[in-house]
């Protein structure tokens, strides 16, 4: 569940103020942000994943009001409930898939569960890769990657920024696909940012920034 | 998966990095660690050496030449002084303990040293094996010799003319070895102790016939087995032999007179004095250089003054190693620095994932923290290493056996000295963590 209110946000005093629009997305459901690029995408999903401080307005994850919370205790919320799926990078460098695996789970202060995450390699079609570093994998296997560092932990809400942009119009299908079907394994809400058209129509709500 | 995990696949993923701080630093723990050590032990050996020798007594010349040759054996000595003079001052009533020092002969470059029964009570060895000299051309030799030449109790040795070991000039007279000395890292330890008639003899026989000196050499092995076979028989002649030696040389109160004129014409080298009363070092060196042509050296003034002076050496390289310290510190700060410039979006990232902070913080100090533990105890092996190969592959005769350990509390101190740079330079490369916009590194994503 995701609420947001009249959420704004600015850089730094005197400069223009982003103000977004107010989200009501009840569980299990999904949500693709359309817009070109510039005009404060990345800012409205970080906003929402804790990782930006607003200038104004209300968010609520998962009937939880994240406004108030202490650096430390955003740290942790987001390290527990949120998982996000980003453009390029999605692992760390000096980690094998395996190790990046464990080391979300245990930041995310959850058991190391080995079964689950070959499980999820398995079904994301990298068991074979596990003992790789991020640099040896392909764009696509990256890409899987990513989603599966988004959801390892189990969370309330998956965020997406641009997952698709740099991939062709069948591992984009196929990322889409995955990022929805993993969104309802776990009962999670799907928030994607995209100025990709492609993905239109695979969502039902749609916004415009 | 933990912290400590991550951080050692951060080091293993830079090992050029690694390898880099590793050496440098190390580099610089095994100079410290080595300088210290020579420092110290250099210290040690000298105030050790000095025993309770408060005065030496010598030709004039160089006081310093007078106490490193005479109390160190190092140098060469000042030049001779009769022996019924030098004794004049020995029987004063504020002497405690006056040996004498006479030095004419080396063996494989240990100094032959004719003396009397009061020298050891400045060192207070104990026989490890044997007995003390009785006769003429009997030696005790010190631990290091016994060691590195070679000697057992009962063996025979030529001497070499002078204090520096020759083939071409050495006497026919035989050395016996009677005893032998438990080591003590002291200088006792590589003398070969006689009496002064044995100095005095080898150079009296230099003047006599070639025939007479090869005889007596018969005479002197045939004794000796003699000796070895027949011991307890003269048991008694042997211990009033040496009752009457000690009268002779000791018994001040006695007939002086008589004594010193026996003596007269003998000369030794210098005269070692301990005192009963500290007052005597006001007056007694005065008198002694103002009233005699002899010379008093005071051996605790005079190693002060050379300490000074090879201070200024270990200050040096100190400061060398204290600069190679800073410079490893610098690149362990540059090389941690970069890291984290170059793992920003790692670390962005490892933020995302709902890593505090202090986490990172800690991932980066454990980093540091695993290259001075590395460098500590790779430096720690260097330094003893280096010391080792210094003192016993380069060993010569002469060298004092002076390495000593570092003292925990230096060794200590060096290990903070080297955390503490570590902790500056660890908390510079974090500042950038603590300052991190995770929002704006993960935005430019490329």
């Amino acid at each position: 569940m995701v609420k947001t209110e009249n959420l704004s946000f600015q850089y730094q005093q005197g400069q223009e103020t982003f103000n977004f629009p107010d989200l009501n997305l009840n569980a299990n459901e999904n949500l693709l942000i359309l817009g070109k690029s510039g005009i404060g995408k990345t800012t409205f999903l970080h906003l929402l994943a804790g990782l930006l401080k607003p200038s104004g307005g209300k968010i609520a994850l998962n009937e939880t009001n994240i406004n108030d919370f202490s650096p430390s205790k955003l740290d942790a919320f987001r390290g527990e409930q949120i998982g996000i799926v980003f453009q390029k990078k999605h692992a760390i460098q000096a980690l094998t898939v395996i190790e990046n695996l464990k080391a979300r789970q245990y930041f995310s202060k959850s058991k190391i569960d080995e079964s689950f995450i070959n499980s999820l390699l398995e079904e994301l079609d990298l068991l074979a890769l596990k003992n790789r570093k991020p640099q040896q994998l392909s764009e696509g296997q990256l890409q899987r990657l990513g989603i599966a560092m988004a959801v390892i932990h189990k969370p309330k809400v998956i965020f997406a920024d641009e997952p698709t942009s740099s991939l062709d119009d069948e591992n984009c299908e196929a990322v889409i696909k995955l990022l929805k079907s993993q969104a309802d394994n776990y009962k999670a809400n799907l928030i994607v940012i995209t100025h990709d058209q492609r993905i239109q129509s695979f969502f039902q709500n749609t916004i415009e920034l | 998966m933990n912290i400590w995990k991550i951080s050692l696949r951060n080091i293993k993923s830079k090992p050029l990095y690694t390898l880099l701080s590793i050496i440098t630093l190390s580099l610089s723990i095994a100079l410290l660690i080595g300088i210290q050590q020579l420092k110290s032990s250099f210290k040690h050996q000298m105030e050790n050496n000095l025993s309770d020798i408060d005065l030496v007594l010598g030709a004039k010349g160089s006081p310093l030449q007078l106490v490193l040759s005479s109390v160190l054996h190092l140098d060469n000595p000042t030049g001779n002084i009769s022996y019924s003079e030098a004794m004049k001052i020995g029987s004063n009533p504020l002497v405690e303990v006056a040996a004498p020092v006479s030095y004419g002969d080396n063996y494989k470059g240990f100094r032959i040293v004719g003396t009397t029964k009061e020298f050891n009570s400045f060192y207070e060895t104990k026989l490890t094996e044997g007995r003390l000299v009785e006769k003429s051309f009997e030696v005790i030799i010190g631990y290091t010799v016994a060691q590195q030449a070679q000697l057992k109790l009962g063996d025979t040795f030529k001497s070499s003319h002078g204090l520096i070991a020759n083939d071409l000039d050495f006497h026919n007279d035989l050395f016996t070895v009677v005893g032998i000395y438990e080591p003590t890292q002291k200088v006792i330890d590589r003398l070969i102790l006689t009496n002064l008639k044995s100095v005095w003899d080898v150079h009296n026989h230099n003047h006599g016939s070639h025939a007479h000196e090869e005889e007596h050499e018969h005479e002197n092995s045939d004794e000796h087995k003699h000796d070895v076979e027949h011991n307890h028989e003269h048991e008694h002649d042997e211990v009033h032999d040496h009752e009457h030696e000690q009268g002779d040389e000791h018994d001040h109160e006695g007939n002086e007179e008589h004594k010193y004129d026996d003596l007269e014409g003998k000369e030794i080298t210098s005269l070692l004095i301990s005192f009963r009363n500290p007052i005597a070092l006001l007056t007694l060196p005065r008198a002694i250089n103002k009233d005699t042509n002899m010379q008093a050296a005071l051996p605790k003034v005079e190693l002060d003054k050379l300490y000074r002076f090879t201070g200024i050496g270990f200050t040096t390289i100190s400061w060398i190693a204290y600069i190679i310290l800073v410079i490893s510190g610098i690149i362990i700060f540059i090389s941690l620095y970069k890291m984290i410039k170059e793992r920003a979006f790692d670390l962005a990232l490892l933020r995302s994932y709902g890593a505090s902070n202090g986490q990172l913080i800690r991932m980066v100090s454990y980093e540091g923290f695993l290259i001075v533990c590395i460098s500590l105890l790779i430096g720690f092996i260097f330094a003893k290493g280096g010391l080792y190969i210094m003192f016993n592959v380069l060993e010569s005769n002469q060298q004092l056996n002076i390495l000593q350990e570092l003292p925990v509390a230096q060794l200590l101190e060096i290990f903070g000295l080297v955390f503490l740079m570590i902790i500056i330079s660890v908390a510079l490369a974090i500042y950038p963590i603590i300052k991190m916009n995770i929002s704006t590194i993960l935005s430019n994503e490329k």
